[in-house]
């Protein structure tokens, strides 16, 4: 009697990719780990991780970054499952178009589009042609400043949340839901929230996940408008301080695997069912 | 008046018409069914009830109420897709509420409304699965009850059965037509299936190009259709070309051959060119009772097809099916074998173009 007889025979060249493509993601991580350890001469202990808890300024852009990102998360979905659920509904032909657009990011770097933000929001909005003056230079306050870089960041997770929503959606019906949905009574806002974000919930926290890890390492966007979020700050602590920043950068990286996690957990069972058919 | 009413209904997209001179009454509690070869426009007809699409001319009413250009939601009308259309995030008693949820109806006339759906769809015990978690006969038994669940003005079914396997099929399309008749709901049905059509309807709407071909009874249809393109598409048919002999006693000759048929020819000339038709099951072998057209024919080849048998015969250089009902003791002629069948006056159909 066999004691595994589930277990499928896995090719030797499967093995052997797997296992290299383990070494690749997992060495730096362990090399990281283990430099971070050493911040004491010949022993092994967690000082660099006190250390770097220690600094106010740690939670303090931590936090900040949080909610920025949460911002950022929210504004994202406001914006693109409307988009993303009216192309594949109503205007597939748009649907190239879009894709473009929602690929800039990759192509312009965010030094460009933070100067682009700062030259035409360091003014004051006017009316054209009547210098009557609609909104005061965004950059001028901090609640303006805080508006500029969620949509800067908007704009950096673009790719990330317009690709995850478009390929949620594909998984689903939308076009016979959404008819469905209509012929039982639902208004257009009963059925996207109802139908069609349930729907793709795992796509959404796939999405927001990318999203979250892009707002908290971003450096640029938050160097240049003076905002203290955590990217600039890990940045600044890198330059000054050796272990303390390998520290940080495992503490991101657990953080962002229990986010894996978490999804998993939340979509694992009914998420996945969800884009049955 | 009729309670539904579709009057001068066109529906013209950039290239071409899809539906054109769409006119038809439905009778409260009526089963009327759209049939059709795909493309000939019976689902945009059924997309216009629902709401989906807006007609480019035309009118539809419901009930006395103008709905042409009425929101989708705003109709009532109960609507059954050809893939389900479930959603997929709500349990089955979820999905059959959901319409009443949307209503803002009371949580206990929910409740009671969709534990008498699930009894009526014979799915008391499921109603906490997932659709994922049911077949797809289930699934669309779901879907009928989520449509009904509403009580609704009018039920549309866009092809619900095409996606089943053929047993499914058989059985579901039975427990479609029973509960429509227990809660005589005005249905409307779209299928490319003649035989789907012919058992449940009260009524057929046959379209072609987007255009109606013939309205009728399903024994209407089969019988008498008017049109070339009807005879051809329900059942099987003998069709010929056939000459005007005589208008006076409307003796037609297919091929030399001689027929006599029920149809007035008087106003039709000797030598008109006509075309006719004849159902398989409207020959069988010439007896001595048998005054109408008893014909010479050689018998070319016979296929056993379970309840019937289906003879190919010749009669002058014309050949015809003629379908007779097996049994045990049945003696045939030989392939090859000379003999007389005979039809009826009524049986010889002359048709539109």
């Amino acid at each position: 009697m066999k004691l595994f007889p589930r277990i499928r025979k896995v090719p030797f060249w499967s093995w052997i990719w797997f296992i290299l493509g383990t070494l690749y993601f997992i060495l730096p991580l362990y090399a990281t780990f283990n430099f971070s350890l050493r911040m004491q001469r010949d022993v092994i202990g967690f000082r660099a991780y006190v250390r770097a808890f220690e600094d106010p300024n740690f939670l303090e852009t931590f936090l900040f970054s949080n909610v920025l990102a949460v911002a950022t998360i929210i504004a994202s979905i406001v914006l693109i499952v409307p988009t993303a659920y009216w192309i594949r509904l109503r205007l597939p032909e748009a649907r190239r178009i879009t894709e473009f657009i929602t690929l800039l990011p990759f192509v312009i770097p965010a030094i460009i589009l933070v100067f682009g933000l700062i030259r035409i929001y360091s003014s004051p909005i006017t009316v054209p042609f009547t210098g009557i003056e609609l909104f005061r230079p965004l950059t001028n306050t901090r609640a303006g400043t805080n508006i500029l870089i969620v949509a800067g960041y908007m704009v950096l997770a673009m790719p990330y949340m317009y690709r995850s929503v478009d390929t949620g959606m594909r998984t689903v019906d939308v076009r016979t839901l959404t008819e469905a949905a209509q012929s039982l009574g639902a208004s257009w806002f009963a059925i996207i929230t109802r139908i069609i974000l349930p729907n793709i919930r795992a796509a959404l926290l796939s999405g927001a996940l990318l999203t979250f890890a892009i707002v908290l390492g971003e450096v640029i966007l938050a160097s240049f408008l003076g905002v203290d979020a955590f990217g600039p700050y890990l940045f600044l602590l890198g330059q000054h301080r050796a272990y303390e920043p390998a520290a940080l950068s495992f503490v991101t990286f657990l953080l962002t695997w229990i986010a894996m996690g978490f999804i998993q957990l939340l979509t694992g069972g009914q998420g996945q069912a969800a884009g049955a058919h | 008046m009729a309670y539904l009413t579709l009057s001068d209904i066109s529906k013209i997209y950039a290239d071409a018409p899809a539906v054109q001179d769409f006119n038809l009454d439905v009778e409260k509690g009526e089963f009327v069914s759209f049939l059709g070869p795909s493309g000939c426009g019976k689902t945009t007809t059924l997309r216009m009830v629902a709401g989906f699409e807006i007609p480019t001319t035309g009118k539809i009413t419901l009930d006395g109420a103008d709905i042409t250009n009425k929101a989708p939601n705003q109709r009532n009308v109960g609507m059954v897709f050809q893939s389900y259309a479930l959603f997929p995030n709500m349990t089955v008693a979820q999905n059959i509420g959901f319409g009443l949820r949307i209503r803002k109806e009371n949580e206990s006339a929910i409740a009671a409304r969709v534990k008498e759906m699930l009894a009526i769809i014979n799915m008391e015990k499921r109603g906490d699965s997932y659709p994922y978690q049911l077949s797809g006969g289930q699934q669309q038994r779901v879907a009928l009850a989520r449509a009904l669940a509403i009580r609704p003005h009018v039920l549309l079914l866009d092809e619900p059965l095409s996606a089943l396997d053929a047993k499914i099929r058989v059985s579901l399309r039975a427990e479609i037509r029973s509960i429509q008749q227990k809660l005589g709901i005005t249905t409307i049905y779209v299928t490319h299936d003649q035989e789907e059509a012919l058992s449940l309807s009260d009524r057929i709407v046959v379209m072609n190009v987007g255009v109606i071909e013939q309205v009728g009874t399903p024994s209407e249809i089969y019988n008498f259709p008017t049109t070339a393109f009807v005879a051809n598409f329900v059942g099987t048919l003998n069709t010929a070309n056939a000459e005007v002999v005589d208008p006076a006693k409307s003796i037609i000759s297919v091929d030399g051959v001689p027929f006599e048929t029920a149809k007035d020819l008087k106003s039709s000339k000797k030598g008109d060119k006509v075309r006719i038709s004849i159902r398989p099951e409207r020959f069988s072998f010439a007896d001595e009772q048998k005054k109408d057209n008893v014909l010479d024919c050689t018998i070319e080849n016979i296929t056993f097809l379970g309840s019937i048998v289906r003879i190919q015969i010749l009669i002058g250089n014309t050949k015809f099916y003629m379908d007779i009902f097996n049994n045990p003791f049945l003696e045939l002629l030989k392939v090859g074998e000379k003999g007389q069948v005979t039809c009826s006056r009524e049986a010889v159909l002359v048709l539109n173009e």
